[in-house]
C-alpha cells in the first residue's frame, strides 16, 4: 500500500513539474530524488517531499532568474505535501447512490 | 564526468576544424592570384583586391564560427537526451545543422580554388561555375532533407497537425517565391533553344530544370515546411522553462533555414560570375550570412539552456 502511495506521489510531483519543464520533467525529478535523497524515485515518500522541494528550488533557480516561477512551482509542490484528510464515513455514505 | 569530457571534446574538435578552415580560406585569399577583370573594374592593385576580399569575408568567418559552435552545442544536447523519445529527432536536427554549418565554408573555399584556376585557364570557367552551383545545392539539399525528417518526427511525436489555413499560406508563399524564381532564371536563357549552353549557368535549359531548379524548389518547400513544423512543436510543447529554451533554438533554426533559402535564391537568380562584384547582391549575401550566424548563435544558446535542464 505504501509503495503504491509513493508511486502515486512521484507521479503527482512529475505532473506538477511537467507544467514547468515539459518533456524533461520525469528525468529532472528522477535525478533530484536519486542524487539528493539517494533512493529510487518510486520510493519517494511524503516525508521526503519537503527536502526535495528545497533541492528543486535550488535547481530551478539555476535555470531561470524569474523568482515568481520558482516560488509558484514550489507552492504547487507544497500542496502535495499537505496530508490529505480521510473522508468521513457519513460523507462517503451520502455520496453513495 | 564522462559526459562533461565528451562535451568539451566535441566543442574542441569543432573549433579545431573551424580554425583549419578559416586559416585555409585566409591563406587562399592571399596566396591565389587576384582576378584581373575585377581589379580592372574596381581599379585596385592585387594587394588591395585581396585585402578587400578578406574584409568582405570577415562576416562569413564569424558566421562559420557561430555555425560550428551552434551545431556542436546541438549535438551535445541531443546526446544528453539520446535515450528519450524526442532524442532521435534532436539528433537528426543536429545532423541537419551540421550539414548547414558545413554548407557555409566548403562551397566558398572550393569556389575560390576553382575560380583561381579559371583565371589562368579560361576554358575551365564553365566547369568552375557549374561545380560551384552544384556544391551550393548539394549541402542544403542534404541538410534540409534531414531537418525535414526531424521536424516531421517531432510534430508526429507530439501528435500535432497543422491547420488547412496554415498549409494554404505555406503553399501560397512557396508558389509565389517559386514562380518568381523560375521567371528570373528563365530570363537568362535563350528559350528558343533548349540545348544551348550560352547562358550564365553554362547548362542547357532542360538540364538546369531537372538538376537545379526542381531540386531547389524541393529544398525550399521542405525548408519552409520544417521551419513551420518546428515552430508548431515549440508553440505546443508543455513546460514554461523548457519552452523558453526551446524557443531560442527554434528561432535560431528558422533564421538559419530562411537565410539558407534566401542565399540559394539570390545566388541562382543572379548567377555567379566567378570574381568579386561590388553590388546590391553582395550586400544581400552579407546580410543573410550575418543572419545565418545570428541564427546559429541562438541555436547554441537554446541548446545550452536545454542541456542545463538535463544536468541540474
Amino acid at each position: 500500500m505504501t509503495g503504491a502511495n509513493n508511486t502515486l506521489l512521484y507521479t503527482q510531483v512529475v505532473r506538477v513539474t511537467h507544467v514547468y519543464l515539459g518533456p524533461a520533467a520525469d528525468r529532472f525529478i528522477a535525478r533530484q530524488v536519486e542524487n539528493h535523497l539517494q533512493k529510487p524515485p518510486e520510493d519517494m515518500s511524503k516525508k521526503d517531499l519537503l527536502s526535495l522541494i528545497d533541492w528543486i528550488k535550488v535547481a530551478v533557480s539555476l535555470l531561470t532568474d524569474d523568482s515568481e516561477i520558482v516560488e509558484e512551482y514550489a507552492l504547487q509542490l507544497h500542496k502535495l505535501a499537505v496530508p490529505t484528510k480521510p473522508k468521513s464515513k457519513a460523507k462517503a455514505k451520502a455520496k453513495q447512490p | 564526468m564522462t559526459v562533461k569530457k565528451n562535451t568539451s571534446d566535441i566543442t574542441g574538435r569543432v573549433i579545431q576544424r573551424y580554425v583549419i578552415l578559416a586559416a585555409l580560406y585566409t591563406l587562399l585569399i592571399f596566396l591565389l592570384p587576384a582576378n584581373t577583370t575585377a581589379m580592372r573594374e574596381h581599379m585596385l592593385t592585387p594587394l588591395q583586391y585581396k585585402v578587400l576580399l578578406f574584409a568582405i569575408g570577415l562576416p562569413s568567418l564569424m558566421a562559420w564560427l557561430a555555425a560550428f559552435i551552434g551545431y556542436a552545442r546541438l549535438h551535445q544536447y541531443a546526446d544528453s537526451i539520446a535515450d528519450t523519445s524526442e532524442g532521435p529527432s534532436f539528433k537528426q536536427l543536429a545532423k541537419g545543422s551540421t550539414w548547414l554549418a558545413w554548407s557555409l565554408p566548403i562551397p566558398i573555399i572550393l569556389s575560390l580554388l576553382f575560380n583561381a584556376y579559371a583565371n589562368g585557364h579560361s576554358d575551365f570557367r564553365p566547369t568552375a561555375i557549374i561545380t560551384s552551383n552544384y556544391l551550393n545545392l548539394l549541402f542544403p539539399l542534404t541538410a534540409l532533407t534531414i531537418i525535414g525528417f526531424a521536424s516531421r518526427a517531432l510534430t508526429a511525436s507530439a501528435q500535432l497537425s497543422f491547420s488547412v489555413a496554415r498549409a494554404r499560406s505555406i503553399i501560397a508563399a512557396f508558389v509565389v517565391a517559386g514562380l518568381a524564381y523560375c521567371y528570373f532564371t528563365f530570363q537568362r536563357f535563350d528559350l528558343s533553344s533548349f540545348g544551348s549552353t550560352d547562358n550564365p549557368y553554362y547548362l542547357p535549359l532542360w538540364l538546369m530544370v531537372i538538376t537545379v531548379i526542381i531540386p531547389y524548389l524541393y529544398v525550399w518547400f521542405i525548408g519552409l515546411l520544417s521551419a513551420y513544423e518546428i515552430a508548431l512543436f515549440s508553440k505546443n510543447v508543455k513546460g514554461v522553462l523548457y519552452r523558453q529554451a526551446l524557443r531560442l533554438l527554434v528561432f535560431g533554426l528558422i533564421a538559419v533555414v530562411v537565410s539558407s533559402i534566401a542565399l540559394q535564391y539570390i545566388n541562382t537568380v543572379s548567377p555567379r560570375v566567378g570574381y568579386l562584384v561590388l553590388d546590391y547582391k553582395l550586400l544581400l549575401i552579407l546580410l543573410f550570412r550575418i543572419l545565418t550566424g545570428l541564427g546559429f548563435v541562438l541555436i547554441a544558446v537554446g541548446a545550452n539552456r536545454l542541456k542545463k535542464i538535463e544536468e541540474v
